[in-house]
């Protein structure tokens, strides 16, 4: 299909291209000659790396592989690597300047949320805790070499911003980390309690409770989230994502305590103290792309059909969505659609939907990129509970 | 409900400019865009053959951060697909739109975006209408918040924003398509597709949805966002050629 050969020449000189070239002079036609073969050849639709199109890629995840940290995974989806490490550390309530306001505001919290439903104004404490006081901090780099064009000593991209941004917000949003794991208490010793009187007079457990200091929260647990992409090969997201979600699957966290005598927190160095994370749920990321057919679609003094028009069209099919794109579909597509699905009680829920950059991609395509993400979900949580 | 208040054309020095505020959400944007000029070092833009959209978010008290890169993302990739960067004069060249946010609740570290962007979208669009750079259609955007009981809130505060279960942010070109979706929260989505149908009858006004449930409260069509972009610019152009109807 690459010979540009003229019939006046019999012996054509080497003027036929092997594919590899073929696919870097002419990447659209490359991909497009792909998806849509000659019908006289009957060969199958499928895209230049040889998937189909709601196909994803060979993923692996593997956790715990850095010693340094609480948790961390290394997770691989085709050439794309991501590296992700969970390290914690310890922030004092007395190093946060407005503690005193923030824990005065929580306890008029909790004197509401006794009419309304507990676990509810808990999730909304919990999300003020971590967001209020930065308990999640995550940073993405896009390390040198990673992808030609990303070169040493500068600053980072623009897309390794945004990238931390989305993890960050996404981990937000989905209240994935509980507050409370992060809590470290100290209970004061109830000086009033029978150990320091006589011990026959016989008091009941509650008045013993209720007479008691209250415990109190004396420092929080940072959890700094790194994730390192040491291979990009497209749809860096899916795989940071799914590095910070096994990362924090594996974290432990010791057992830590205040330590009055001292006045500082010490931390149990007994591997059978530790303490997992719980989180809530398993929200897992499937990005797609649209490459649209049309070549010619930027050249021409453009003229859009309406969006009826558009939907009557499509037996003609211009455009394909391409499940976990690579870095050669992703330079020619501009359209994204990334979704953030969890499963609840057997039902799919969505915890983020996003699509810009184009206009071909709408509730009937989105509707089945739920259904494609949902698959997809199965896939992942039986990768991340092996690994 | 109050709707938006706009104007075009106010800063004297960009090639084009226009504010916008959002009276519900209390969002207040300035918007200045400069096209085509010449970008410094954009001679291995990756494509020569069209202009360069760029685009900057400047957050009213602290200076910009991975929230503003992620936002800049969304609109470059939004404003980039409907800007006619190949039109004479634009190749090679830059389209730099800049967004400061002069009103309304900081944007928090860690905060999605999303409550922001409609007003974001529609402060880029008419500075770029102001400044003549041609496209191959309007949009109009809508954010949207589904509460506990299910319902459907258009342009929700700040507070109302934070208790909601989910938020919708959507753009709509003039001729119907979905040009960007932005969805947070725990949502179904059957949720999202009536969010959508609202938020299209929002945009369009009431004329091309069919389910005569939703669009009650917006009424004609004149109240629509699309309709609403359209008349700022209509009074702007009358007052930009008043010298001419004087003359008649």
């Amino acid at each position: 299909m690459a010979s540009t050969t003229t019939p006046s020449n019999p012996t054509p000189p080497s003027l036929s291209l092997p594919p590899s070239q073929f696919a870097r002079l002419q990447p659209h036609a490359y991909l497009l000659a792909h998806l849509s073969p000659p019908p006289a050849s009957n060969q199958p639709s499928i895209r230049a790396n040889g998937r189909a199109a709601s196909q994803f890629r060979v993923t692996s995840a593997n956790a715990g592989s850095l010693t340094h940290t609480n948790g961390s995974a290394v997770v691989r989806i085709g050439d794309t690597a991501a590296v992700c490490g969970v390290r914690a550390e310890i922030l004092h309530t007395k190093d946060i300047a407005s503690w005193s306001v923030l824990q005065a505001s929580s306890e008029q919290n909790f004197d509401k949320s006794n009419e309304a439903g507990v676990s509810e104004s808990q999730d909304e404490e919990d999300k003020g805790h971590i967001q209020d006081l930065n308990l999640l901090v995550p940073n993405l780099s896009l390390s040198t070499g990673c992808a030609p064009g990303f070169t040493p000593g500068a600053p980072p991209s623009a897309l390794a911003q945004s990238l931390s941004h989305q993890i960050l917000s996404l981990l937000h949003t989905t209240r994935l980390v509980k507050a409370d794991d992060l809590r470290i208490w100290y209970q004061p010793p109830n000086l009033d309690s029978e150990e320091f009187r006589n011990a026959g007079e016989g008091m009941d457990v509650d008045t013993e409770e209720s007479g008691g200091p209250e415990r109190e929260v004396k420092a929080f647990w940072v959890l700094y989230i790194d994730v390192m992409i040491i291979s990009l090969a497209g749809n860096p997201f899916d795989a940071a994502w799914a590095s910070v979600l096994a990362a924090l699957r594996d974290t432990k966290l010791p057992k830590a305590w205040w330590d009055a005598d001292n006045e500082t927190i010490l931390c149990s160095d007994d591997v059978a103290d530790v303490q997992r994370l719980s989180l809530r749920g398993l929200p897992v990321s499937s990005s797609f792309c649209s490459f649209e057919g049309d070549i010619a679609a930027g050249w021409r003094a453009v003229v859009i059909p309406d969006a009826e028009e558009q939907k009557q069209k499509k037996g003609a099919q211009q455009r394909w969505i391409l499940a976990d794109p690579d870095g050669y579909e992703e330079g020619l597509s501009q359209e994204r659609v990334s979704v953030v699905v969890d499963r609840e009680n057997g039902k799919t829920v969505i915890v983020k939907m996003e699509k810009h950059g184009g206009w071909t991609v709408d509730s009937d395509d989105l509707r089945h990129l739920v259904d494609v993400s949902a698959e997809r979900w199965d896939e992942m949580k039986r990768i991340l509970d092996q690994c | 409900m109050v709707g938006p208040i706009a104007s075009l054309s106010q800063l004297n020095r960009a090639d084009g400019s226009a504010s916008y505020k959002c009276p519900a959400t209390g969002y207040s944007i300035l918007g200045a865009v400069n096209a085509p000029i010449e970008l410094p070092a954009r001679r291995d833009a990756l494509k020569p053959e069209e202009a360069t959209v760029e685009v900057f978010v400047k957050p009213g008290t602290t200076t910009a951060g991975v929230g503003e890169r992620y936002a800049e993302g969304i609109l470059r990739s939004a404003l980039g697909k409907i800007v006619l960067g190949r039109e004479k004069g634009f190749p090679r060249r830059g389209l730099v739109i800049t967004l400061t946010i002069v009103g309304g609740e900081n944007v928090e570290r860690g905060d999605s975006y999303l409550t922001i962007l409609p007003a974001l979208l529609h402060a880029a669009l008419l500075a770029m209408v102001s400044a003549s750079v041609p496209l191959s259609m309007t949009f109009s955007a809508t954010l949207l918040g589904v509460t506990k009981s299910g319902d459907i809130v258009r342009d929700p505060s700040p507070t109302a924003a934070k208790a909601a279960v989910s938020l919708h942010a959507f753009a709509f070109s003039s001729k119907n398509h979905l040009l960007l979706n932005e969805s947070v929260g725990r949502f179904e989505f059957d949720t999202w597709e009536l969010v959508r149908e609202r938020a299209l009858s929002i945009c369009q006004g009431a004329t091309t949805s069919t389910d005569g449930d939703v669009t009650m409260g917006e009424g004609t069509a004149s109240a629509s966002l699309n309709g609403f972009i359209r008349e700022t610019v209509e009074d702007q152009i009358y007052s930009d050629y008043a010298y001419k109807l004087d003359s008649i």
